[in-house]
This record gives structure tokens, sequence and C-alpha cells, in this order.
């Protein structure tokens, strides 16, 4: 970034967020209007009817919406807690791209929580899970994993808003200075008088460095919490002790892939070629390769472990899984897509090609999405009575809510780029350096 | 009079040194930045570290919290399962730790709002010059007769402009 100026890098950014064309405009109703008719309707005929209209029928009872579920969880993964390790560790490379990522994070766990929702069939009686004091001496079950969920979703959600909201305020004051009409008076109250002081920037690193350590334990407890929803049940195929650092390994996988499909799009959207480089590219992929690495690692073993328990519960969900109809297919897709295409990353000539990353990453996403779905789909259909079996087929309302869940989630990705400094405006200058009288010194 | 002077510097070390000169001769400076300049403000100003005073007492907050919710209210609403114990140990330790994080987050961020004074949608000094590609030295607290020597101080040492200035 030697060649930017600290001006350049203002008006760029104010440039994304007030400069929009057409193809904007097409993208955004685009997204909105299948959002709408891919999930939004079908979920309200849903409500309306019943859950008959799914696949769910005995003796599976979880499907697809609570594999998306998992899945959009894993996509959080991507923004707060690697920001917050990178920031931790004092990574430059992060200062471009975290902002995005953390709006990422904050959009995924968004639609996660939705899919409970949509998985609950009534969702009106969500809050049955809100501990309240109530005259019917009802109270909730704290031993049941769903209410971990609970718990750790929402604290996820809110630790994620503060964090990105956090970090903004002294860009959501430069933006302010920069902007008329009715965004002058919204950026003035969202950057709560910021002037930037020395005391100002001393309690906002302060206060920053405490979020992102309270972030990091947080964010792998939640994944480790999500897994328990599986985990702790006596289902084979599921009942697995390593499905914690599977999911929070996993999590971070899709979620690093997600940042890449994301940002190859947004700097060619944007025009912010100069920001987001090859170089981010180049160490992203390099982190790809390696939670693919233990990605496979751990899926070696959970395969071998079950294998070399030889109990025929659990050799028939891995007999299942890998080698018949109708999931199997899926189970060697999701190995290619997950585990050997990340292997092209050792080569840095494409690490830094973006058609191999957008490519790879798009893979590993539908890889991680099958993953997620075949643990769903290939335990609960067989337990341990034979005469009980019966394969989950999702319904094709069930597959439009999956397909609109992507939607929903560009939508606000859209929204966000908009309405918000998408990359970090002080930190892009803190990658530029000082300015001293002999040139710029970095720290 | 108190009549506050704003000196604009392209570069931090002309006016980290303005900073020092004028702190020795005995006036409050104030800097302005783009980016947070962190150890090179070292020769002006050490402070504190308060916010973790905030943490700690919102990490204790929600250690209470999470015991309360779980322990307590199963002492209340005794739900019975089956001969499992009414206070389970796994539930409680998890619901403690999100609790723990999620005040420990909560307090920090009202911790910087009262150390840091925000929001301040008040009257005060400010140039947009300083969120772009200046760093600012505010001096306050100068006499009527001293305003022009803090005005040629400024100068000396770098600045590109220097303005007389009010809250607005």
């Amino acid at each position: 970034m030697d060649n930017i100026s600290y001006k350049e890098v203002n008006e760029d950014v104010v440039r994304t967020m007030t400069k929009t064309g057409w193809k904007y405009w097409v993208a955004l109703i685009l997204c909105a209007g299948l959002a709408v008719a891919l999930w939004g309707v079908p979920w309200g005929y849903q409500i309306y009817v019943g859950q008959g209209v799914t696949g769910l029928n005995t003796p599976t009872f979880w499907g697809i919406y609570l594999a998306n579920f998992v899945f959009w969880i894993g996509i959080s993964h991507s923004g707060t807690l690697l920001s917050a390790i990178l920031f931790i560790t004092a990574t430059p490379w992060r200062r471009s791209i975290y902002r995005s990522a953390e709006a990422i994070t904050f959009f995924s766990v968004l639609t996660a929580a939705i899919f409970i929702f949509v998985h609950m069939g009534r969702p009106w009686n969500f809050y049955w899970t809100m501990p309240y004091f109530t005259t019917r001496q009802l109270w909730v079950n704290f031993t049941s994993p769903i209410m971990f969920d609970v718990f750790a979703i929402s604290t996820y959600m809110t630790s994620s808003v503060i964090f990105l909201y956090f970090g903004s305020i002294p860009d959501l004051a430069a933006v302010r200075d920069r902007v008329t009409g009715w965004r002058k008076p919204v950026y003035t109250y969202l950057s709560l008088g910021w002037r930037g002081t020395d005391a100002e920037w001393h309690w906002l690193s302060k206060s920053y460095t405490f979020f992102a350590v309270f972030i990091i334990p947080l964010a792998v407890s939640v994944h480790s919490i999500v897994s328990w929803d599986f985990a702790l049940s006596m289902v084979p195929g599921l009942n697995k002790t390593i499905f914690a650092p599977y999911f929070v390994v996993g999590a971070i996988f899709s979620g690093t892939a997600a940042i890449v499909t994301l940002m190859v799009c947004f700097r060619k959207a944007m025009k912010v070629e100069k920001y987001i480089t090859l170089m981010h590219f180049d160490k992203l992929c390099m982190l790809l390769l390696v939670m693919s690495l233990l990605w496979s690692y751990i899926n070696v073993v959970e395969v071998f472990s079950g294998w070399f328990a030889n109990t025929s519960a659990e050799n028939e969900t891995l007999r299942y899984r890998m080698f018949l109809a109708p999931h199997s297919y899926m189970f060697w897709l999701m190995i290619l897509t997950n585990s050997i295409l990340p292997l092209l990353f050792i080569f840095r000539r494409l690490r830094t090609s973006i058609f191999v990353c957008v490519v790879v990453s798009i893979g590993i996403n539908v890889g991680m999405w099958i993953e997620r779905y075949l643990i769903v789909a290939t335990s609960l259909p067989r337990k341990f009575l034979p005469n009980m079996w019966h394969d989950y087929i999702p319904s094709l309302l069930e597959i439009s809510v999956t397909v609109g869940s992507f939607f929903f989630f560009a939508m606000l990705f859209l929204i966000f780029v908009k309405v918000w400094p998408s990359i970090s405006i002080y930190e892009v200058k803190e990658d530029i350096g000082f300015p001293m009288r002999k040139g710029f010194k970095r720290h | 009079m108190n009549q506050p002077v704003l000196g604009l510097f392209p570069h931090v070390d002309s006016m980290v040194e303005a900073a020092v000169g004028l702190k020795d001769t005995g006036y409050t400076v104030t800097v302005f930045s783009p980016i947070p300049l962190g150890d090179a403000l070292d020769p002006i100003v050490v402070r504190k570290n308060y916010i973790r005073y905030f943490a700690l007492f919102g990490a204790f907050i929600g250690l209470f919290f999470g015991i309360i919710l779980t322990l307590g209210t199963a002492a209340l609403y005794v739900l019975p399962r089956g001969g499992l114990p009414i206070w389970p140990i796994t539930p409680t330790l998890l619901l403690t730790y999100e609790s723990i994080i999620l005040f420990g987050v909560i307090w920090t961020l009202i911790g910087f709002f009262i150390v840091a004074r925000k929001p301040n949608f008040g009257k005060q000094i400010y140039d947009p010059k300083v969120a772009i590609d200046s760093f600012g030295l505010l001096v306050e607290d100068i006499r009527e007769d001293k305003i022009e020597e803090v005005e040629q101080l400024l100068k000396s040492f770098g600045a590109d402009e220097v303005n007389r200035v009010e809250k607005s």
C-alpha cells in the first residue's frame, strides 16, 4: 500500500457507500425478491399448513433446516473469531478485510437463528425457551443442549454486534465528516461524538483488546455447544466425543472460504483491488489449506474410530453414509471439495489466482454444507432398530427455503456495503504507516 | 481569557516534538489523529488502563448471574427428571461460562462509555482534517498575551495550519 495516501483511503471508502450504480440496485432487488420468493413465501406456507409439507417423518425429525442452522453458524466463525485472533496476534493483513468479515458473522448468525424458527414449526412458541417468571410455574430445562444453544448464540450475536460496531466508531466519524443529507445525522449519532483525541484512541484500543480476548473463547464455545446438540445424544453417528473440535475446525474452514468468495466479489464490484490485494488471498488460502488438513484428519479419526469400535449400529451408520444411496455420492463429493481440492493451495501461484480461489472456496462451502447435511440425514434414519429405518429426503419446499437463505444473506451484505464503512479506514492507514518527516514509518 | 489554539501537522514526529515542548512549558495539550498513535505518544502522556476493572467487574457479575439463573431458579422451580440432580453441574458451568463472557463484553462497553465520556453530542473543538491526514495539537489554558507565542511555536515545529478555535 505504498502508493496510497491517507486522503485517498477516506475518499475510496466513502465512495463505496455513496456512489451506487444500477448494477447494485439490480443485484439488491434480485436478492431481496428471491429471498422473499424462495424463503419467505414457502416458510409462510409451511406455517399455515404445518410441518407435514417437509420431508420430516419418523425417525428423522431433524432435517435440512438444522443442517442449514449449523452451516450458517459455521460461516459466522469466519469474521469475529478470525478478526479477534488476528488482532491479538497483531497480524497486519487483517486490516483490509476484517470489517466485512465481521459483518459476515452478524448476518450469518442472524440467518442461522431464523432457521431455528423455521425448524420449530410453531415459531410463535419461541418464548418457551426464555427463562422468565411465570404464574404457570413452568421453567426452562437447563439440562437440554437446546437451551445451551439459546444462551450461546444470543451471547455470540450480542458480542459480535458490539465488536463490529465498536471497531467502526472512528470510521463512522470519518464518514460523518464527508456526507450530507440524511446520512449526516445518522452517522453523527452512530459515531457518538468521536473526535480522534489521544484519550479516545487509548480507551478504544484497550476496550477492543478486551473484546477480542472475550470473543475468542466465546466463538470456540459456541460451535462446541452447537456440536453438543448432536453429540450429547445416544444416536450412532452423532454420539462422538470429537464433535466439538470437529465443528470448530469445520466452522473456521467454511467461514474462511466464505470470506474468500465474498472478498473476490466485493473487491471487484466496489473497485477496491488496491486494498484487498492478492497478498490477502495468499494468506487466506494458506489458512484454508491448514484448516483443510485439520478437517481431513478429524474425518479420518471419526471414520476410523467408528470402524475400529465395530459395533453394528456404528458400522451401519458408516456404511449408509459412505457407500449406500441416496447419500454416498454426497460423501465422496465432500471429500473431493474439502480434502483434495484445497491441496491446490500448496502452490503459491494457485493461492494468488483469483479463479482458483473462487472455485475452491465455493467448493469448500458446498462440501461443508454437505458435511452438516450428512451428519443429520445419515444418522437419524439409521438408529438401533432396523424396523424403524427410513430414508430422509428433503421436500422441494425445504430445498427452496435453503436456497432462499443464501439470497437473504446476500441481500443483507449488499445493504451493509452501502450503509457501513466496509473497509476499516483507520486500520488501512495504520498499514500505510505513520507519516514522518523522512517518509512513512510502519509499526 | 482561555483561547484554545489548534495546530495541524502533516507529520507525527513534528507534532510530538511540539507537544513535548508545549507540555514542558506548562500548557495542557490534546492530540488529535486519524489513527491510533500508541507508543508514539509516550513522551506526552502515559495513561492507566481502567477498562480492565470494568471487564473484571462484568465477568464477576456474569459469574453470579449464571449461578443464580441456573442453580437459584432450579431451586425455585423444582423440575424432577427421573433421579437426575436438581442442581446439574454441566449446564451450570456452561451457562455461567457464557454469561461471564456476555457481561464481561457489556461492562467493557459501559466502561468505555464512562472513561471516554461517550456519547457526547455537545459542542466540542474539532477539525474534520484530523479524521483524514492531519495530526492536530490543541493547546488550551493560554494567557491572552501568550497566544501569539504559542502560535509561533506551533509553526516553528512544522504546523501547516494554526487556528484559534472555539467549540462548535
